[in-house]
């Protein structure tokens, strides 16, 4: 199609340009801040342009401060949310979507439900149940009676207790318990079509086998976007693994990060030190961007159909 | 064994494929929601010092707490100027971006990156750049003493939250909305353009409402995110300051329950958030969905 349109191209070049300002100013004033030293800060504030102190600051960080062990909390947290969440919400789109179950709808609706109430809303009351995950199961036995009877028969009630507060799984449980991955691959099997199933079942395969071998590798895209879409989630989550982990070499980098900043008015903080903890704590994510953005921006688009 | 039959028949195994999920949603989504509410008509003593019914009074003592109301009122301020912003901005960078342009291709690529930072990092960062001393209105602020001070003025404080919330919000909103954008097919260019409609007309004419699917799900997506991301925002920029002038709910509740101990309360309050965004999920599927056109 031939047509003038200079007027709208200049105008959304002109549009575009001050979106790119708008997202790399903020990361080049980090960086370029992380890059000068404390007193140049006190003496000109924010760096406009980029010194050489980068390496010496983000030795600060890592010698001075928790980050580093905290980054690795991090990569365990984001890395363990984007596996189990890869893997339990195929197993479960995969039971929804080929099994004849009758109360599949049921399941499915009671999953998808989790998309309603995200995890920083229902925080207090997750906290308690993280600090005792047997509480549910200690309450139903007392409001049934059960416990009652056995406090009968043995003597004392069940009372069971365990903790998953300050541990890698507390940290990671309740971001897995999400239904978006459900979701995401349910849409995936439902765009196979019906004949592959039918000729599976022809060849005599099982429902394992044509899990395995068939149903895996096709979903290899989905998985890789979903994977991203949950390590990045898990990665920056804030709220959960602040109140989760409560010593400073349990909790992530962002939460980290965020410490570094002295709670107190007073003297000026250190900012280059800090802007050089916040490229630290970026780099991960960032290269995952950079590398796997066709993945990324797939699963975004895939997520919300 | 029937070849007709499209499904698997086993008693067990989808139950046990679907078990470990299940469990985790039950243990950590469906018992912390009905424990918030469960919890709304109790007195709950911290550190398990036992609990005695109250019927509505937990209730009565929040929804006649001026500080909760308050909270709430910045709530919906910030829901309706931040998440419109955080839905306007990508919309036109993503219909600039759908034109064939040198400058495109690049946005595509970097409007996204905003996904890899966190809230709470985009947070310090934004504390320091609008920090009114050492920060980007440091020297104006040098000409013009108290013109920008986020420490002491409630509505700069305000301000900067909801630019560092446009800015995390960018990516998706952006990706949705350029992929809506994308799947018009040409022809209806083409018609809309023999009929005599230039590219600027097009853009009301044909792609804003083509695309009113993706718009929908953004808002929606977009008021529940504003509500609860801002948590990190709040927490690394303002810490509710100045003055409680950006203490939102979400925050309001962390502040009630974690640093307060009043478990009563801040259950509370989170039964009634959570009662707020399902019914304002409610209300767009019923109000927006109906006089949305899905057909293509």
């Amino acid at each position: 199609m031939v047509e003038n349109a200079r007027s709208i191209n200049i105008a959304a070049s002109i549009l575009l340009a001050i979106g790119i300002l708008y997202i790399v100013g903020p990361l080049y004033l980090t960086l370029s801040t992380a890059s000068q030293s404390y007193e140049y800060m006190l003496r000109n504030g924010l760096a406009w342009v980029p010194g050489t102190e980068l390496f010496a600051n983000m030795g600060k960080v890592i010698h001075d401060t928790r980050i580093p062990i905290q980054m690795l909390n991090s990569m365990i947290v984001a890395f363990s949310n984007a596996l189990a969440t890869c893997i339990l919400s195929f197993l479960s789109a995969y039971a929804i979507v080929y099994f004849r179950i009758r109360w599949a709808g049921v399941a499915f609706a009671l999953i998808l439900a989790t998309i309603m109430l995200p995890l920083d809303i229902r925080v207090i009351t997750t906290y308690q149940v993280a600090s005792n995950i047997f509480s549910p199961l200690n309450a139903v036995l007392d409001f049934t009676g059960l416990n009652s009877l056995i406090e009968m028969m043995f003597g004392a009630p069940i009372q069971l207790e365990l903790s998953v507060l300050d541990t890698h799984f507390g940290l990671i449980a309740p971001l897995v318990a999400h239904g978006t991955g459900t979701f995401l691959f349910r849409q995936f099997f439902l765009t196979l079509p019906k004949d592959l199933f039918k000729a599976a079942r022809m060849d005599g395969a099982g429902p394992l086998r044509f899990l395995i071998d068939i149903l895996l590798p096709l979903a290899r895209t989905s998985f890789a976007s979903l994977f991203v879409l949950t390590f990045l989630s898990g990665w920056t989550q804030y709220l959960w693994p602040l109140v989760g982990a409560s010593t400073p070499d349990m909790q992530t980098a962002v939460v980290g990060l965020a410490r570094l900043v002295p709670d107190a008015d007073g003297q000026v903080p250190d900012f280059p030190m800090i802007m050089a903890g916040a490229v630290l704590v970026s780099l991960v994510p960032l290269t995952m961007i950079a590398l796997l953005q066709r993945f990324l921006v797939q699963g975004l688009v895939l997520s919300e159909k | 064994m029937s070849s007709e039959s499209s499904l698997f028949s086993h008693r067990w195994l989808p139950a046990l494929l679907l078990a470990p999920l299940l469990l985790l949603i039950v243990l950590f989504f469906y018992v912390p929601v009905f424990q918030a509410f469960y919890w709304s008509f109790f007195l709950e003593q911290p550190f398990g010092g036992g609990s005695e019914f109250v019927g509505l009074q937990n209730f009565q003592r929040v929804l006649s707490d001026a500080e909760f109301w308050a909270a709430t009122g910045r709530t919906v301020i910030f829901m309706l100027t931040a998440s419109a912003l955080a839905v306007v901005v990508p919309l036109m960078l993503a219909i600039a971006a759908d034109r064939k342009i040198g400058m495109s291709y690049p946005a595509r690529n970097i409007l996204v990156w905003p996904k890899g930072i966190a809230g709470a990092s985009i947070g310090v960062v934004f504390a320091f750049i609008f920090n009114p001393f050492v920060g980007l209105m440091g020297p104006l602020n040098a000409l013009f003493p108290g013109l920008w001070n986020p420490g002491i003025d409630g509505t700069d404080a305000f301000i900067t939250l909801v630019a560092a919330h446009v800015w995390s919000g960018i990516p998706f909103n952006f990706v949705i909305l350029l992929a809506g954008l994308r799947s018009i097919p040409p022809t209806m260019y083409q018609a809309a353009a023999m009929d005599g409609a230039g590219p600027w007309r097009r853009i009301f004419d044909v792609q804003l409402p083509l695309i009113m699917p993706q718009l929908f799900l953004t808002f929606v997506l977009e008021f529940t995110e504003s509500i609860t991301s801002v948590f990190a925002l709040i927490d690394t920029i303002t810490g509710g300051g100045p003055g409680g002038s950006t203490t939102l709910l979400v925050y309001k509740i962390y502040v009630d329950g974690f640093r307060g101990f009043d478990l009563s309360g801040a259950s509370t309050q989170t039964a009634i958030l959570m009662v707020f965004v399902l019914l304002l999920a409610a209300c767009q599927f019923y109000f927006l969905g109906r006089r949305i056109n899905y057909e293509r």
